[in-house]
């Protein structure tokens, strides 16, 4: 048996935010088809770009289960950079130490969060590609709408997109947009104007 | 605690304890002495010799007395590819215990000719491929009794067949098979055999090499007269005698305990395929060891399995990468065409004739709960 260290083994025994989100912002699904050893990653992120919430799931020993648990508990609350920038060796250390023969159980953990940021920034540009696509060559409907207005995208995020138009031109406006820049991504997303 | 893991070692049984404190004690004698001091000592080494013959069905001068399987498998095939210069051969399994592959690497770089021969999804022997890879330059065909993680058993009489067909001798390690299933050398062909004390409730450390009459043998330890030149080095006394006193008990077992065990086995398995949706035994549907089963979990990794059956208290064990720090999964899982991952969902439940009902019960009380908790949470059960 490894010598596992209380925290560890809480982890392992009681693992935080174990499970997988119907509608994630960012997913990642990582493994070792050498060891088997296998995870998925589940991220829900604001607009200020901060996680808000993570789900895993992992096959895996103990070492794994406990640091897939502890790196969401690390994460939930960081910006997406800070997130990515979180090492297996900070989740060791988190956990009380790891068996050095463990530590590459560990290494997936990071993985899984890097792809996972990478799918929601990924998804993210692809609705911003959407967004400017659309403008560019909208459809009558809406470029009857745009007549004498200005639009200014705010922010984008893989399932909704912040845009301030002026002067205001109300919800109908946003639901055709909305429509449009679905179509054009592939899945729903929705226009918010502010 | 509940002990499950009974192929990597047993109890050792009272009895064989009581026999061997004199040894332990007072009578420290070396039995190649002249004195009476020490050789009167040579008279319990015969008789752990006899019990050692008769359970093997073999005769007592065909027993050599050595430190255990590995030592026991070393020698056999150095033997076995060093009798003959024009046959250097060896040919063995792609399932057997590190003690004979890991040789049998060895003496391949060293130049001797190596052939390993596969096993299908059952583990069964490839005994065509044996056919084939067995020839004129072959010295040693080494084929296990029992496999040590799934417990299959090999087609021995077969196998000793093709080798002797061919010329070359034949050694089994029957660490596994000893004191579990009948091993008869009267019957079974074998030039070789090698067996180990403490896998049948003897001490660590003690085993034999079996020998038949007649069969060319090159000794691996030199330095002393002792086994007639076959193994030098001053007798493990009290482990000898421990032995032959865990031999005597094992044929007491194989006569009366022997159908009690394989019930036992019968009940966990039947248990956990109940409980554990997608479990599946490693092995199922070929001739197995009465006291052996690896349980492919399917979605659940094994060591985490081991690490929360330990904290209950049961110890088994799994041929898991991780478990040993490798990142392979089980090469004996891997031979018979399982996947890493479904390899790294196995676990071996090992019994033995002290196991109980009321173990094997609180086994399956405990088992399913953990087993479904890893599912929940493992990525492959979706």
């Amino acid at each position: 048996m490894w010598k596992y260290s209380k925290e560890l083994m809480d982890h392992f025994m009681n693992p935080r935010n174990a499970g997988h989100m119907e509608n994630p912002d960012g997913h990642s699904e990582v493994g070792s088809p050498q060891c088997g050893d296998a995870m998925t990653l589940d991220i829900q992120v604001d607009d200020n770009d901060i996680i808000t919430d993570v789900k895993f799931q992992t096959f895996g020993c103990a070492g794994a289960i406990a640091s897939a648990s502890a790196l969401t508990e690390m994460s939930i609350g960081k910006g997406l950079a800070e997130a990515r920038k979180i090492r297996n060796s900070e989740v060791a250390a988190y956990l009380g130490g790891m068996p050095p023969e463990k530590y590459h159980c560990s290494v997936m953990g990071h993985d899984a969060m890097t792809e996972a940021i990478d799918d929601f920034e990924s998804r993210r540009d692809s609705v911003e590609n959407a967004f400017r696509k659309v403008l560019r060559k909208p459809p009558a409907e809406i470029a009857q709408a745009l007549v004498g207005r200005t639009v200014e995208p705010l922010h984008f995020h893989p399932v909704r997109i912040k845009v301030k138009v002026t002067p205001d031109a109300g919800g109908a406006l946003a639901e055709l947009i909305s429509t449009e820049v679905s179509a054009e991504a592939g899945w729903d997303v929705k226009v918010i104007l502010t | 605690m509940i002990y499950l893991d009974n192929n990597a070692t047993t109890l050792m049984a009272p009895e064989v304890l009581d026999e061997m404190m004199p040894f332990l004690r007072g009578d420290y004698g070396n039995p190649s002495s002249f004195h009476t001091f020490g050789s009167s000592v040579m008279e319990q080494i015969e008789t752990a010799r006899q019990r050692i013959a008769s359970l093997l069905g073999a005769k007592p001068g065909e027993i050599v007395f050595n430190s255990g399987g590995t030592e026991g498998d070393n020698n056999a095939l150095f033997s076995g590819t060093s009798y003959d210069s024009t046959r250097p051969g060896l040919v063995t399994t792609a399932v057997e215990h590190p003690a004979v592959l890991e040789t049998a690497r060895h003496f391949e770089r060293q130049g001797k000719p190596l052939e390993v021969i596969g096993v299908d999804h059952g583990g069964n022997l490839d005994l065509d491929a044996l056919r084939r890879k067995t020839g004129r330059t072959t010295g040693l065909v080494s084929v296990m009794a029992a496999n040590n993680e799934t417990g299959v058993l090999m087609p021995l009489p077969e196998a000793a067949a093709i080798a002797h067909g061919a010329g070359a001798l034949f050694h089994t390690d029957a660490v596994q098979a000893v004191g579990k299933v009948p091993v008869d050398l009267s019957v079974l062909e074998a030039d070789m055999l090698s067996l180990s004390g403490h896998k049948l409730h003897g001490p660590k450390g003690v085993g034999a090499l079996f020998v038949r009459k007649g069969v060319p043998f090159e000794p691996l330890i030199l330095g002393g007269h002792q086994e007639k030149g076959a193994r030098a080095g001053t007798y493990n006394v009290a482990g000898i005698v421990g032995l032959g006193k865990a031999a005597e008990l094992a044929m007491l077992h194989l006569r009366n305990g022997a159908d009690r065990e394989s019930a036992l086995l019968a009940r966990l398995e039947a248990g956990i395929l109940a409980t554990c949706p997608g479990a599946e035994i490693a092995g199922a549907a070929s001739p197995r060891l009465p006291n052996t089963s690896t349980v492919l979990f399917t979605t659940v990794e094994s060591e985490a399995v081991l690490t929360l059956l330990d904290l209950q208290g049961i110890y088994v064990s799994s041929g898991s990468a991780c478990s040993t720090g490798s990142k392979d999964p089980s090469y004996v899982l891997s031979a018979m065409a399982i996947g890493a991952m479904q390899a790294n969902t196995a676990i071996r439940f090992s019994l033995s004739r002290y196991t109980t009902e009321a173990e094997i019960d609180r086994l399956l009380e405990v088992l399913p709960p953990l087993v479904a908790r890893l599912r929940a949470i493992s990525p492959y059960s979706r």
